[in-house]
């Protein structure tokens, strides 16, 4: 102990030449889901449950009770309607150009579907260094693992990084390590849908490419991770980048107010989490 | 005995700031504005703690926020021990109960332990926080921090009495 306080810097410097040795193999080969790791995030979910139960009651009873009690509830009603007949509406557009493209290609394979296991979103990254990382209170009892793709209603949230018990980590698609192999839905020009570390972008799009502001873009399930044509967000803006265009995505619900997601019960292909 | 309560307190208030920081002070919600009261915590064990465990909980604490974040285990684990080692080098050449070191000692803690992870990940990949966004958590750190320090040492006070 003697030492250390007579050499802070030196013992400093020497741990520093260690975390970049750390950090550059971990970067190399990295196994995100050692059994540890798991351990903490099953420690930690008893608290943060316990918050996250404390604080949605007490907002749940400031809403009902002391704010006004009825439009909530026929506000939240609308909501689901809205929400439902937005589904509907771009069901019934995929369904027309989908009817389309099989008049021309016979034989086609249907979509398959999956199983879901929904889950509350109940903390979040401590860290700027990576925000974009929430904890939902599902882990391997209920089936989750590592890789599988993470989604609400309105469209592609992320997938699961780490797992413990009962609590998952969820890296989300604006996430700078995300990537999902996507096309534009009225074109089917087809490019990457990259995170930016609060939104998205659409890389690679062939510059022949047709891409307009309010193109909805939606996943093509060839990354192995997510199912094929889950909307991921609609497109804000366009630019020419080199030889391609690039397209700004917006996805379509706030992922920084996310409350309730569904994991889909697909395994990934390769299990390989930070290409 | 005393010394086994005062290592169960520690532990006991590191895991709690990881809580408290992973839900109500996620930086997700709060932005770069967000006190980080993990770092808060770890100053406070290099400038004030005599638990000679102390080295060990620093390490935990960033194990836990490297876990949570998603981050590359070591990122905070290394980051937060290597601040740990250096403020209990300082500390015994400053006067750590004046509140000008304090301040000094919360600001320029900030400053190094982004220091150190600015220059870990730079050799690797990108770093995308700028370096106002880091004066800006500085400044938040310590006007946090402060108050913090006063409701842990009142805690550590009762439990070394």
């Amino acid at each position: 102990m003697r030492f250390l306080r007579r050499h802070p810097i030196l013992i400093s410097i020497v741990l520093f030449f260690f975390a970049t040795q750390f950090i550059s193999l971990r970067y190399e080969g990295r196994q995100v889901g050692d059994s540890f790791s798991s351990f903490i995030l099953t420690l930690t979910y008893y608290p943060q449950k316990l918050i996250f139960i404390l604080t949605g009651e007490i907002v749940s009873a400031w809403q009902n009770y002391i704010e006004l009690v009825g439009v909530r509830n026929e506000n939240e009603r609308l909501r689901n309607e809205i929400r439902k007949l937005r589904q509907e509406k771009f069901h019934l557009w995929e369904a027309e150009l989908q009817n389309d493209r099989l008049k021309k290609l016979l034989g086609l394979k249907g979509n398959s579907t999956y199983d879901v296991v929904s889950a509350n979103v109940i903390a979040g990254s401590p860290s700027i260094l990576r925000s974009q990382v929430v904890i939902i209170d599902k882990g391997s009892e209920n089936g989750i693992s590592q890789g599988m793709p993470v989604a609400t209603y309105e469209g592609i949230v992320g997938r699961i990084l780490l797992v413990g018990e009962k609590s998952s980590e969820v890296i989300l698609i604006t996430d700078d390590i995300s990537a999902v192999d996507a096309y534009i839905h009225r074109t089917r020009a087809r490019g990457i849908v990259k995170g930016t570390g609060g939104g998205c972008i659409m890389e690679y799009l062939e510059k022949k490419a047709d891409v307009s502001v309010g193109d909805k873009v939606i996943s093509s399930g060839k990354d192995g991770f997510f199912p094929k044509e889950v909307v991921i967000g609609t497109v804000v803006e366009t630019e020419a980048s080199g030889g391609f265009i690039r397209a700004r995505v917006l996805p379509d619900m706030d992922l920084n107010s996310l409350e309730e997601v569904v994991v889909i019960l697909k395994l990934p292909k390769e299990k390989v989490l930070n290409e | 005995m005393n010394r086994l309560y005062q290592i169960i307190m520690f532990v006991l208030l590191s895991f709690l700031f990881v809580i408290l920081q992973s839900t109500f002070f996620s930086p997700k919600h709060l932005g770069i504005f967000y006190p980080d009261l993990n770092l808060i915590f770890v100053v406070f064990l290099g400038l004030f703690s005599e638990v000679k465990g102390s080295a060990i909980i620093a390490l935990g604490n960033g194990f836990m926020m490297d876990v949570l974040s998603g981050n590359l285990i070591g990122l905070y684990s290394l980051s937060r021990l290597s601040l740990f080692l250096v403020l209990k080098g300082l500390s015994t050449h400053v006067y750590a109960q004046s509140r000008i070191t304090q301040v000094i000692g919360l600001f320029c803690s900030t400053l190094f332990s982004w220091g150190f992870i600015w220059i870990g990940l730079k050799m690797r990949t990108d770093f995308r926080i700028s370096f106002g966004e880091i004066m800006a958590q500085s400044f938040v750190n310590t006007i946090v921090g402060l108050p913090l320090f006063w409701l842990i040492k009142n805690l550590y006070a009762r439990v070394q009495a």
